[in-house]
């Protein structure tokens, strides 16, 4: 290595991080994120000749009860998701923190490996588990005998929810586990030596104090089962949410301005879930 | 540790209920996961299980389906692609973004983590319409800029979390000796954050490998990806090839993860995601 003898730049470390060092990246999305999504959303106003202002599409969004019910399915399924993922996940982030000891190391691989493995992959699985001669039809007609005919399960509604459970309760999970391994254990402590029980002290102290990363995993989880398609188009059981309608309506139908109308309308959901996740970080300080 | 607080005598009733609970939410997570594995050596036609026997025919079948083939191609130079990109114009971002903590950083900082929250097959949709208007079209080109928009976020995030960790004595060290700007950053700072940039590669790889809800718009004989072929196979067929290729790709995510750990520390990635 040569050593070079020039003077000292007074100017230190600031020269490494002036702003212009962002301006690729932000342009970037401008030009290939913003400003799509922008058009799309114009697309949705423009009438069907090609020209001129219409709110047609919105109207028959917002009125007509096929559409509603297919935006309240897909609000519903989300919600629903939710749900079930705070209640599976929690139990397991309060294990992960406080009962694991040694396994931890264990319980956070088991929750990361699964996001490895395709989506596709994991539809397939659930595909297996409950196809005509799959495990679950073998174990209840082979094995425990209770039933004659192989059931076939295509047309649940409870394969989907379960999937789409599967692909995301492991984001609950962490986002619970996060904030618990934060909260102060003498504060749990205190509730118990003033005489609380073990599930007051739960539902008074640690519930309360966990409210925050349910918050963050609920509006994760909401968002992403919100937008979520390949898993409805394998394994749907006749459900019709957003995404599934916009997949048909490029596939079949062609009608392109209804299908920007409808990627609007998801586009706006999410957008809210956002400023929600922002709001909350910030009041936790983060 | 002080007092944990158990009941101390006899068996702890509700830690062996939560303990049971784990234990059956795992066997829910892992099972679609390991039936699939199991069926990509059997050595049934059909998709069974439990499986009569095994073989790896169905491994063999993923290579006399051209098609498979052929997206598997065109699905690794798109991730490849894609995450170089990323990390050519992420990186330097995250030099400013990582250090700076004025409002417009942070921002900033949303705004390029954004494509994360929208919905992709909105982005899909929208991009395809955008892209023919430029006269890209459905081409290998609009796969990488649409993969690259959502690969962006993984590099940001975990080089951005590794180097704001990072103190800046390091590069004043270096600046104060006379390193220019540039030299600084090649033989200081850029050793110093390679771990998040590996790990948000891995990520970004991952990420662009498993897309379907975006590459399905830009499809063609030449631009079909692997999920995308798999899924038009999957809507006519239901056999084990898909397992098979599935176990593949398992594999070789469980093989990308274990060099990046072997060579950085899988601490050190959990970290920052």
């Amino acid at each position: 290595m040569t050593i070079e003898f020039t003077a000292p730049k007074a100017k230190p470390a600031a020269l490494l991080r002036p702003w212009a060092l962002v301006v690729p990246a932000v342009l970037f999305l401008i030009v290939f994120f913003v400003i799509p999504l922008v058009e799309n959303g114009v697309r949705s106003f423009v009438g069907s000749g090609g020209n001129g202002f219409t709110l047609s599409r919105y109207v028959l969004l917002l009125t007509d009860s096929f559409y509603l019910r297919v935006t309240a399915e897909t609000v519903l399924l989300s919600a629903g998701v939710t749900v079930i993922s705070i209640l599976i996940g929690y139990p397991v982030a309060y294990f992960l923190v406080r009962r694991s000891g040694r396994w931890a190391g264990l319980i956070i691989f088991l929750l990361i490996a699964p996001l490895l493995t395709s989506i596709i992959m994991r539809t397939f699985g659930w595909q297996v588990l409950f196809a005509r001669r799959g495990l679950v039809n073998n174990l209840l007609v082979d094995q425990l005998g209770l039933i004659d005919v192989p059931l076939r399960f295509s047309n649940s509604p409870e394969i989907a929810v379960a999937a789409l459970v599967h692909v995301l309760v492991p984001f609950m999970v962490l986002s619970i586990a996060t904030v618990l391994q934060s909260i102060d254990l003498r504060l749990e402590e205190s509730a118990k030596i003033l005489g609380a029980g073990r599930f007051r002290t739960f539902w008074e102290v640690t519930l309360p104090l966990s409210l925050d990363g349910i918050g963050t995993g609920a509006i994760l989880v909401f968002m992403i089962a919100n937008g979520s398609f390949v898993t409805l188009v394998l394994l749907g059981g006749g459900l019709q949410t957003l995404p599934l309608m916009i997949y048909q309506q490029f596939n079949t139908t062609r009608d392109f301005g209804m299908a920007s109308a409808m990627s609007t309308i998801l586009l706006v959901i999410a957008v809210a879930c956002l400023f929600l996740q922002l709001r909350l970080v910030r009041r936790r300080g983060g | 540790m002080a007092g944990r607080g158990t009941a101390g005598r006899g068996i702890d009733w509700v830690n062996v209920a939560l303990g049971a609970f784990v234990v059956a939410f795992f066997i829910f997570m892992l099972a679609p996961i390991l039936v699939v594995v199991v069926v990509s050596f059997t050595s049934a036609g059909y998709v069974t299980f439990p499986v009569p026997g095994w073989s790896f025919k169905w491994f063999v079948n993923i290579f006399a389906y051209q098609p498979f083939v052929n997206a598997l191609i065109v699905s690794i130079e798109v991730a490849v692609g894609a995450t170089v990109l990323s990390c050519l114009i992420g990186v330097p971002a995250c030099l400013y973004l990582a250090r700076s903590r004025s409002a417009w950083a942070s921002a900033t900082m949303t705004f390029l983590l954004s494509p994360l929250s929208m919905p992709m097959i909105v982005i899909g949709f929208a991009s395809l319409f955008f892209l023919s208007w430029l006269g890209i079209g459905v081409s290998f080109h609009a796969l990488l800029i649409t993969h690259t928009i959502v690969c962006l976020p993984y590099v940001i995030r975990t080089s951005a979390g590794v180097y704001a960790g990072l103190p800046p004595a390091y590069e004043e060290a270096a600046a104060i000796l006379g390193a220019n700007p540039l030299r600084v950053f090649w033989h200081v700072t850029l050793p110093l954050i390679r771990p998040g940039i590996m790990a948000g590669s891995l990520f970004s790889f991952l990420t662009s490998f498993d897309n379907l809800p975006i590459s399905y718009f830009f499809g063609s004989a030449q631009t079909n990806t692997l999920p995308v072929v798999m899924l038009s196979y999957m809507e006519n067929q239901f056999d084990p090839t898909i397992a098979a290729l599935s176990t593949l790709q398992l594999v070789m995510a469980v093989v990308a993860l274990l060099v990046v750990d072997r060579i950085y520390g899988i601490d050190k990635m959990t970290v920052a995601a």
